[in-house]
């Protein structure tokens, strides 16, 4: 702690704290243009300075210290008439289009000016032609840009894609996009504090003053950011409909991708059927079993369950149930019932492993996180998958390339080498010791002197994590790759997080007692089956958006998400209270959560975020980690599988998160199937081929694209414009070895 | 201006003129009376004798207005229907859909849809005021800065369909009318010493 006196009053700070930062959070006021929370102070802007007595001129706020015993002024008049220098020279030139300007009424630049009393200008700068640029779903302005560079720095630090750089030219310099890698995630428009960055979908559509707030959690995938959904009335001629036009969000502390951002057209009108809702209850009563994607809240998990104990119907959830598997078989050796890592915990990590992901297409807000530790904190990270991804090359310190199918083997060597130096007892040591290294590296094609790098670069190192993701879950031989990875929470000193396939798939995992399989009639709801609710069903039921009720994200922490338009239709609560059980409302089972897999009963109203002032929201709360009973019966390494010839690997490009997310029409990722030069040899095809092939039954058609970032035999098959039996195939190992039939040449 | 008289609310004191009513009748003779003495007194040929006069005189004298045919003209400040005016140079639309009408309308009678447009301006696609609604404050009028939107002198709101008043293409200029569109004088347009008050901005080129 540091004392210092601001303003004349003696405050403390934390050590490392700016004077920005210890003025705000004593509640002095300093105004700022560029200074952006989330990253690194930026410097543009000086309009931050402050007086420090005995030191000459003004200083920066944002970037200096607090050293003990200073004096600072905050406000005074020299400081004043600084900045609304600062802010006139902000408008010089400044377009006075505010009143179509999508910004007006939340703008930077307008607060500021109006705050400062800026009504006269006195300087000025020659005009110059700047045409607006297409960013691809974001339009550029750069006349309206007052160059603050919080995008630029959001670009680098944040997202990691580095696709914004600043353009040095006096008067003329502008924020130049440099493409190729950006992933439509919208951060740099978020940040924004001017209209000069807005998404094509937005621009010109309505006013930030008429859109009302609703605070969400993105239903698209398991990180649970929270994000405002902002509805208006749909258009001048419509009563009583709402429409989402935009997403926000907390962005001075928080971040959202690309699926979050600007796939909120997903939302449904629906109307009460009440034929199609007999049908869907007389299905049900008939029913033996009822299938359901990970797409749900905890309170509808709750009302599956309820049924099942009531009724007796078997619940069928693929990759929940995979999920729930391997948490348990992890809590059999680690002790614990979930693990222990966080999204928080990986930003802060200065190593860092992934194994079983391809982590920036499955969950970019972990990317995020690693780019923020790669960037802050010089983590190392070692990328453990069978296709190198060329879009964290500029994260990746390591790439560790194994054989598909080889997981198990993998993990053992992994987990080895995590554990290397570390206390065990005798048992796993006798383990790891009687271990065929040779032969399962030779197997995974996994070095050993590339594990002999891993280890080097974990010395010295305190933060340590390791990310865990779904191709382990779903492998035959996942429980034993469970107990291994248990073992590294127990014995070493490292975070493990764990990526959860679907949004809710460990709300899911957790409340609902799932079964392998089911004969008889299934009903889906919101997945196949011989009758189906929900999405793309007959009886239409609200998607997630249009709920309300509570999420678990994989920081382990139940969220509560609100609906962000009416939906007029019927709900699973309906259809359960019409089978027998009794809530008025869905939220009314929140109180109803498991305890024993750690949620606590509180009611759903009393989960609202908590703002305090300068520091994220707290939203709702961290699951109870229980304990579990050891069992050390680690298995010996099952013979590695091997997969030749034409492998594809089912995974959603960055900019599409499942069934969802495909019914936006701001979305549009390529649903080619991507492959590498060799794997168009190797499977006869080429570049622009119409190919055809059947993965467990579900048949294919697509073009096959050849992208040059890829190598080996492994293709990448979207599977998002299947629907639901593409989130089917979410349950199963994700790579497929398939025969691939060209259907149409490429005519050129 | 002193706001002295307007502060005085002594009311009663000021100067009135007091008006000396003539006591009406009672009893119902005294009624009946009235009746006889009013048919057979003069005073209905006094009311004859004005209208022959002029019917005698001819048309060119006649005040009468010819009410819908002709209506007296009305003034700038009068608030009436609204209307939606374009350029005078282009023909184009004035209004550049701030939405400040539909913000500021304490009726929240206005309402209206933009969209992003191909040459990339913001275009209004749909505009409508619900003059069920509306109280013709006047305040859209004030508060536009194009002066796009205005009061007209248009005052007769009797309709079979309360829809006719309430769509944007009733409200706008028609483009053969452009040339007779003239500039607001009323409610919210800029006044005639606006010129004096702009602060210039120093150019350096």
């Amino acid at each position: 702690m540091v004392k210092f006196y601001l303003d004349g009053k003696e405050v403390t700070a934390n050590k490392g704290e700016t004077i920005l930062q210890a003025a705000r959070r004593n509640g002095s006021y300093i105004p700022t243009m560029c200074y952006l929370s989330k990253v690194k102070p930026i410097e543009s802007c000086r309009i931050c300075v402050v007086e420090v007595e005995g030191t000459e001129g003004f200083v920066l706020s944002c970037s200096t210290p607090v050293v003990e015993g200073i004096k600072v002024h905050t406000n005074s008049q020299k400081l004043f008439q600084h900045r609304s220098d600062i802010m006139k020279m902000y408008n010089v030139n400044h377009p006075l289009e505010c009143g179509v300007c999508d910004k007006s009424g939340e703008c930077d630049l307008q607060n500021k000016t109006l705050e400062f009393g800026v009504d006269s200008q006195e300087f000025s700068a020659k005009d110059m032609h700047r045409p607006v640029e297409d960013w691809g779903f974001i339009k550029y302005d750069p006349a309206l840009c007052i160059m603050c560079e919080k995008c630029v720095s959001t670009c680098n630090e944040i997202v990691g894609e580095g696709s914004l750089q600043v353009k040095l030219g006096g008067y003329g310099s502008q924020i130049e996009f440099t493409g190729d890698d950006c992933g439509n995630c919208g951060e740099c428009m978020a940040v924004c504090p001017v209209g000069a960055l807005v998404s094509e979908n937005f621009k010109y559509e309505t006013n930030a003053w008429e859109l009302q707030k609703v605070p969400a959690v993105c239903a698209h995938c398991s990180s649970g950011c929270e994000l405002f959904y902002e509805t208006k009335h749909a258009g001048a001629f419509t009563a009583n409909e709402e429409k989402i036009y935009r997403v926000s969000n907390d962005f001075e502390y928080k971040s959202l991708c690309g699926v979050g951002r600007f796939g909120y057209d997903v939302t449904q009108r629906g109307g009460k059927d009440e034929k199609e809702f007999d049908a869907a209850l007389s299905m049900l009563r008939k029913a033996d079993a009822i299938r359901f994607n990970s797409r749900i809240s905890n309170e509808e998990a709750k009302i599956l369950q309820t049924l099942k104990e009531r009724f007796g119907y078997k619940l069928l959830n693929g990759e929940a149930y995979a999920m729930q598997r391997f948490l348990k078989a992890f809590g059999s050796t680690s002790g614990e019932r979930y693990y222990n890592g966080t999204l928080e915990d990986v930003k802060n990590s200065d190593f860092i492993a992934v194994i079983g992901t391809k982590v920036a297409d499955d969950n970019p807000m972990v990317k995020f996180h690693m780019n923020m530790a790669s960037k802050n904190r010089k983590a190392r990270i070692s990328y453990l998958h069978p296709i190198e991804d060329a879009s964290i090359q500029n994260l990746v310190t390591q790439n560790i390339r194994y054989e598909v199918g080889t997981e198990e083997g993998v993990v053992a060597l992994l987990v080895a080498s995590l554990l290397k130096g570390n206390d065990l007892p005798s048992s796993v040591k006798d383990y790891f010791e009687e271990l065929d290294i040779g032969n399962l590296s030779a197997e995974s094609n996994v070095g050993e002197e590339e594990l002999e790098r891993l280890e080097r670069a974990l010395v010295r190192k305190n933060a340590k994590t390791l990310i865990v993701g779904s191709d382990l879950y779903t492998h035959g031989r996942a429980e034993n790759m469970a107990k291994l990875l248990g073992l590294v929470q127990k014995y070493g000193d490292f975070k493990i997080v764990m990526i959860p396939s679907g949004t809710n798939t460990l709300g899911v995992a957790n409340i609902c007692e799932l079964d392998a399989s089911a004969e008889g009639t299934v009903v889906g709801y919101n997945a196949p089956g011989d009758y189906v609710i929900g999405m793309d069903g007959q009886l239409s039921t609200p998607p997630l958006p249009q709920q309300e009720g509570t999420l678990t994200t994989i920081d382990k922490r139940v969220v509560p998400t609100n609906a962000a338009i009416p939906f007029e239709g019927y709900t699973l609560n309906d259809l359960a209270n019409a089978l027998g059980l009794d809530a008025a409302h869905t939220i009314d089972y929140t109180v109803q959560l498991p305890k024993k897999a750690g949620y606590k009963a509180v009611e759903f109203d009393r989960l609202l975020e908590e703002y305090r002032p300068y520091s994220p929201e707290q939203n709702g709360y961290l699951l109870q980690n229980g304990a579990e009973s050891v069992a050390m019966d680690l298995e010996e390494i099952a013979e590695l599988p091997e997969y030749n010839g034409t492998v594809v690997y089912n995974c959603d490009p960055a900019g599409q998160m499942g069934a969802l997310s495909a019914k936006s029409k701001n979305l549009c990722a390529d649903d080619a199937l991507l492959g590498s030069q060799q794997f168009a040899v190797a499977a006869k095809i080429k570049d622009g081929d119409t190919v055809r092939f059947e993965i467990n039954g579900e048949k294919f058609v697509k073009v096959f694209k050849i992208d040059t970032s890829l190598k080996g035999v492994v293709a990448m098959n979207p599977l998002f414009s299947k629907g639901l039996s593409g989130d089917m195939l979410c349950s199963d190992y994700r790579f497929h070895k398939v025969n691939i039939n060209v259907e149409s040449g490429h005519n050129e | 201006m002193s706001l002295e008289q307007f502060k005085d609310r002594n009311v009663g004191t000021q100067e009135y003129r007091h008006i000396q009513a003539s006591t009406s009748p009672k009893t119902p003779m005294e009624k009946f009376t009235q009746v006889v003495k009013r048919t057979f007194s003069k005073e209905l040929f006094v009311g004859l004798k004005v209208v022959f006069t002029q019917m005698a005189k001819g048309p060119k004298t006649w005040h009468t207005v010819k009410y819908p045919q002709e209506k007296l003209p009305i003034g700038p400040r009068y608030r009436a229907i609204h209307k939606l005016l374009k350029l005078l140079e282009s023909g184009n639309e004035r209004c550049i859909g701030c939405g400040l009408c539909e913000k500021i309308c304490i009726a929240d009678c206005i309402r209206m849809d933009t969209r992003y447009d191909e040459n990339q301006r913001k275009e209004v696609t749909e505009y409508s005021i619900n003059l069920g609604r509306c109280i013709f404050c006047g305040y859209c009028a004030e508060v536009c800065p194009e002066l796009a939107i205005v009061h007209g002198p248009r005052f007769e709101n009797a309709s079979e369909q309360r829809a006719h008043f309430v769509i944007k293409d009733d409200m706008l200029t028609p483009v053969d009318a452009l040339k007779h569109q003239k500039e607001f004088p009323g409610f919210g347009a800029l006044s005639d010493d606006a010129d004096k008050k702009v602060k210039k901005t120093p150019l350096a080129y």
